[in-house]
C-alpha cells in the first residue's frame, strides 16, 4: 500500500526543529502507486532486446548489419529511458512525522533538491476531508501554523479517508 | 509543503487553436488522429476507384499517354495505311470511305495553325477512334485487320504504366502507414487505452502531440511522393532495384522514403508512450491479467511497432544512401545483395500486418461481449493469443519471399512457423464464437460489423494458410490470389474493425448517436461491395492474372468487371458513411446514459459521461468500477 508506517528509530527527517526532539511518535510515508515493478522492467527490456535482435541473424557478416545496429540500439535505449523517466516522474513522496508538540510534513519531489515542508503544533491542527470542491475527490488538507496544506493528493480517495482517520486518532492522543 | 488548492476544479477552457493545435490531451489527440486518418483514407480509396475504372475492361481506357502528331505526319500515316489496305485487299482498298471519314474527323480536331498545328487523340475522340477501327477490323480479312489494328495501336497512345505504379505505391503506403495504424492505434488507442486502465492521461502528453504532428508531416511527404517528379512507383515494399527509379533525376522515391521515416518516427514515439502508460500507469489492483482486451491489444501493437519500425528505418536509410550517396548495401554491382533488403523489409513487414489487425481484435472482443450480453469467453487465452500472435509474427517473415531462392530447410521452417499462427488465431475466433454461443445477441451496427469482421477475417486467414505452403506459393506468388488474401484480412478485416469501433464508441466520443438505420445501411452496402470487389479476385488469381499490371487479356474480363462494380459500391458506402458521421455530429440524438450499450459494456470508459470531460480519472478509479468479472 502507498501508506507506510516507518520505524520511528530510522534517521530523523531533516529540519532543525526535529533534531532536538529525538524519535517521532509516528512517521508515515505516502507514495503514489506505480504499476511497473523492477522485475517487470527487466522482463520487458530483456524480451524486447531479444526479439529485436532476430533480424540481425539474417544479415550477420554483411555491411548491412552495421548499418542496422544503431537503429536497434537506439530503439532499446529509447524505451529504457522512457520507462525510467516515467518512474522518476512518480518518484515523489510525502512524509508525516508527529511528536508530542510538533507535526511536520515534508514533500520530496524529483528534480527539486530541497523538500517542501510545513510545521505546526499538533494541538491546533485541524484535519479536513473535502469530498467535493477540491482538485480530487476526498481532498485532504491540514490547517495550522498559519497555512492550509494538502496531503496525499496522489493517493486513491479511499486511502485518503483511511489516512484521515489514522491522523485524527494520533492527534487526539494526549501527550505522554 | 504544497498549499491546499481548494478553489479550483474549473480550469480555463482552452481556445480552439490551443485545444486542437497544441493539444496534450489524449482524447483530443485521438480525435485528431481519427479525422486525419479518415481524410487520408478517402484520398487513398479514391486512387483505387481510378484503378478499378481502368481495370474494369481489357485495354487501357484512362491511364495512357495520348497520341500526338502534326497534320502532315497524320496524313502520311493514313497514306501508308491506305497502301497496306490496298495490298491486303488484292488491289482495292475496301475501307477507303471509312478511312477518309476517320481522317477528316481527326483533322477536325487539330488545334492551332501553321507550324503550331497539333493533333492530340484523347478522351471521347480516342474512344471513338478505337471503336471505329474495331468495327472496321471485325469485317476485314486478316491482312486488312492487321493494318487497321496497327493504326489503332498508333492512335490510342501508350499505356502509362508508371502512373499505375505510382497509384499502387501511393495506395499501399498511405493505407499501411497513414490510414489504418493512425486510425486504430493512434486514434482509438490514444483515446481509450488510458481510459480503460484508469490512467489520467498518457505518460508523456507532449510527446503524444509530437507523434501526431510528425504523422501529419509524414502524410504531406507521402503526397509529395505521389505528385512530385512524376511520382514514386516502386510499390510500398521499396524493393531494390525498383526503388532505384530515376535516382539521378527524380526525387519522388526519396520523398516516399522520408514519408515512411517520419511516420515511423511518429509511430515509435507513440508506441513508447503507450507502452510506458500501459506498464506504469494502470490503476491500483489492475494487474496484467485484469487489463481489458482492447488495452492489451494496443499494448501488444505498440510493442510490435517498437520492435519492427527501427528495422524498417534502418533498411530504408540504406536505400536512401544507396540512391544518393553511392553506397552499395543492396546493389549487386558494388557487392551488395538486394535479397537482404527483402529479408529486413519483411522482418518489419510481417509484424506490420499484425500491427494493423491486432487493435481490431481488441475492439471486436469488447463488441462481441457487449452485444451478446455475456462476458468474453476465455479472457486469459485471449490475452495470451494476442501475445503469441505478436511473438510469432517476428519469426515468419520469409514466407513473403519463397521465390527468391531459399534453401529447402529454410522454406520448410518458415512454412511450419507460419501455419502455427493459425493456432492462437483460432483460439481468438473460437472464443468469439463461444462468447456469442447462447448469448442474447442484438444485431446493432457495431455487432454487424464485428460479425462481418469475424467471417471475413477467417476467410482471409484460410487463404493465408493456403499461401503459406511454399509449393503452392510458386503458383500463387504475385497473382491476384495474394491481392484477394491480404485485402480480406486488411481491407475487410482491419477496416471492418475501424468501422465497428467508430459505431461502438461514437456517442461516447461525441455525445450524439448516429441513426441506427443509416449504420445498418452502411454495413450492408459495404459488406456486399467489399465482397464483390475482392472475392472474384480469388478466381482471377487462380486463372493466373498477375498483380500490378495496368492491362490484362480478354480471358480475365468478366471477374475484373464484377470486381470494379464492387469497388464502386464500396466507395459509395464510404461516402455515405462520411455523410452519416457529419449528420450525427450535428443533428444526432443526444445520449445521456453513460453505459448506453447496456451493462455488458463494462470497461472504465463506460463510467464516464458522453463525451468524457477534459480531465478524467484525476481520482484513481476503484476496483469495483472495473472488476466486473473477478473470477478471471
Amino acid at each position: 500500500m502507498p501508506i507506510h508506517q516507518e520505524n520511528p528509530e530510522a534517521p530523523a527527517p531533516s529540519g532543525a526543529s526535529s533534531l532536538e526532539r529525538g524519535a517521532p511518535r509516528l512517521r508515515l510515508r505516502l507514495t503514489p502507486y506505480k504499476s511497473l515493478t523492477p522485475e517487470g522492467f527487466v522482463w520487458f527490456i530483456g524480451l524486447t532486446a531479444a526479439l529485436i535482435s532476430v533480424p540481425l541473424l539474417s544479415i550477420l557478416g554483411t555491411s548491412v548489419f552495421w548499418a542496422l545496429l544503431p537503429f536497434i540500439v537506439a530503439a532499446v535505449w529509447a524505451i529504457w529511458a522512457a520507462l525510467k523517466r516515467s518512474w522518476r516522474d512518480t518518484d515523489l513522496f510525502e512524509e508525516v512525522s508527529l511528536w508530542d508538540d510538533l507535526i511536520r510534513v515534508e514533500r520530496h519531489e524529483p528534480r527539486r533538491s530541497a523538500p517542501l515542508d510545513w510545521e505546526a503544533n499538533p494541538y491546533w491542527v485541524r484535519v479536513a476531508l473535502h469530498s467535493k470542491g477540491g482538485p480530487v475527490p476526498n481532498y485532504l488538507t491540514l490547517s495550522g501554523g498559519g497555512r492550509e496544506v494538502e496531503l496525499g493528493a496522489f493517493l486513491t480517495p479511499v486511502e485518503r479517508v483511511e489516512l484521515k482517520d489514522w491522523l485524527e486518532r494520533e492527534l487526539r492522543q494526549s501527550p505522554a | 509543503m504544497a498549499d491546499a488548492t481548494l478553489s479550483g476544479h474549473d480550469h480555463e477552457r482552452p481556445g480552439f487553436f490551443t485545444r486542437w493545435f497544441m493539444s496534450t490531451n489524449h482524447k483530443d489527440i485521438g480525435i485528431l488522429y481519427l479525422f486525419t486518418a479518415g481524410l487520408v483514407g478517402l484520398i487513398s480509396v479514391a486512387f483505387t476507384v481510378y484503378m478499378r475504372l481502368e481495370l474494369m475492361e481489357p485495354g487501357v481506357q484512362y491511364m495512357y499517354l495520348a497520341f500526338e502528331s502534326s497534320p502532315a505526319a497524320l496524313e502520311s500515316l493514313f497514306g501508308r495505311v491506305s497502301e497496306a489496305l490496298a495490298t491486303a485487299g488484292g488491289g482495292t482498298n475496301a475501307f477507303a470511305d471509312q478511312l477518309s471519314s476517320l481522317q477528316a474527323t481527326l483533322m477536325g480536331a487539330v488545334s492551332g495553325t501553321g507550324d503550331d498545328a497539333r493533333l492530340v487523340v484523347d478522351g471521347a475522340l480516342r474512344a471513338d477512334v478505337i471503336q471505329t477501327l474495331d468495327t472496321m477490323a471485325a469485317s476485314a480479312n486478316p491482312g486488312e485487320a492487321s493494318a487497321l489494328l496497327g493504326l489503332k495501336d498508333q492512335l490510342d497512345g501508350q499505356p502509362d504504366g508508371h502512373l499505375w505504379n505510382v497509384l499502387i505505391t501511393g495506395h499501399g503506403v498511405l493505407m499501411m502507414f497513414f490510414v489504418v495504424i493512425p486510425a486504430l492505434f493512434g486514434g482509438f488507442g490514444n483515446y481509450f487505452m488510458p481510459l480503460m486502465i484508469g490512467a489520467p492521461d498518457m505518460a508523456f502528453p507532449r510527446l503524444n502531440n509530437l507523434s501526431y504532428w510528425l504523422y501529419v508531416a509524414g502524410t504531406a511527404l507521402a503526397f509529395c511522393a505521389v505528385f512530385i517528379d512524376g511520382g514514386a512507383g516502386p510499390g510500398w515494399t521499396f524493393y531494390p532495384p525498383l526503388s532505384w527509379q530515376d535516382a539521378p533525376t527524380s526525387r519522388a522515391v526519396d520523398f516516399a522514403i522520408f514519408a515512411v521515416h517520419v511516420s515511423g518516427a511518429s509511430s515509435i514515439l507513440g508506441s513508447i508512450n503507450i507502452i510506458t502508460t500501459f506498464l506504469n500507469m494502470r490503476a491500483p489492483g489492475m494487474t496484467l491479467h485484469k487489463v481489458p482486451l482492447f488495452a492489451w491489444s494496443v499494448f501488444v501493437t505498440a510493442w510490435l511497432l517498437l520492435l519492427s519500425l527501427p528495422v524498417l528505418a534502418g533498411a530504408i536509410t540504406m536505400l536512401l544512401t544507396d540512391r544518393n550517396f553511392g553506397t552499395t548495401f543492396f546493389d549487386v554491382a558494388g557487392g551488395g545483395d538486394p535479397v537482404l533488403f527483402q529479408h529486413i523489409f519483411w522482418f518489419f513487414g510481417h509484424p506490420e500486418v499484425y500491427i494493423v489487425i491486432l487493435p481490431a481484435f481488441g475492439v471486436i472482443s469488447h463488441i462481441v461481449a457487449t452485444f451478446s450480453k455475456k462476458p468474453i469467453f476465455g479472457y486469459l487465452p485471449m490475452v495470451y493469443a494476442l501475445v503469441a500472435i505478436g511473438g510469432l509474427g517476428f519469426v515468419v517473415w520469409a514466407h513473403h519471399m519463397y521465390t527468391v531462392g531459399m534453401s529447402l530447410t529454410q522454406q520448410a521452417y518458415f512454412m511450419v512457423a507460419t501455419m502455427v499462427i493459425a493456432v492462437p488465431t483460432g483460439v481468438k475466433i473460437f472464443s468469439w464464437i463461444a462468447t456469442m454461443w447462447q448469448g442474447s445477441i442484438s444485431f446493432k451496427t457495431p455487432m454487424l460489423f464485428a460479425i462481418g469482421f469475424i467471417f471475413l477475417f477467417t476467410l482471409g486467414g484460410v487463404t493465408g494458410i493456403i499461401l503459406s505452403q511454399a509449393a503452392v506459393d510458386r503458383a500463387y506468388h504475385d497473382t491476384y490470389y495474394v491481392v484477394a488474401h491480404f485485402h480480406y484480412v486488411m481491407s475487410l478485416g482491419a477496416v471492418f474493425g475501424i468501422f465497428a469501433a467508430v459505431y461502438y464508441w461514437f456517442a461516447k466520443m461525441s455525445g450524439r448517436q448516429y441513426p441506427e438505420w443509416a449504420g445498418q445501411l452502411h454495413f450492408w452496402t459495404f459488406f456486399i461491395g467489399a465482397n464483390l470487389t475482392f472475392f472474384p479476385q480469388h478466381f482471377l488469381g487462380r486463372q493466373g492474372m498477375p498483380r500490378r499490371y495496368i492491362d490484362y487479356p480478354d480471358a480475365f474480363a468478366l471477374w475484373n468487371y464484377v470486381s470494379s462494380i464492387g469497388a464502386f459500391i464500396s466507395f459509395a458506402s464510404f461516402l455515405f458513411f462520411i455523410g452519416v458521421v457529419f449528420y450525427a455530429l450535428r443533428y444526432g440524438r443526444k445520449v445521456e446514459e453513460k453505459a448506453y450499450w447496456g451493462e455488458h459494456a463494462d470497461t472504465l470508459e463506460w463510467t464516464l459521461p458522453n463525451p468524457p470531460p477534459e480531465h478524467t480519472f484525476e481520482e484513481l478509479p476503484t476496483r469495483e468500477m472495473w472488476d466486473k468479472q473477478p473470477r478471471h
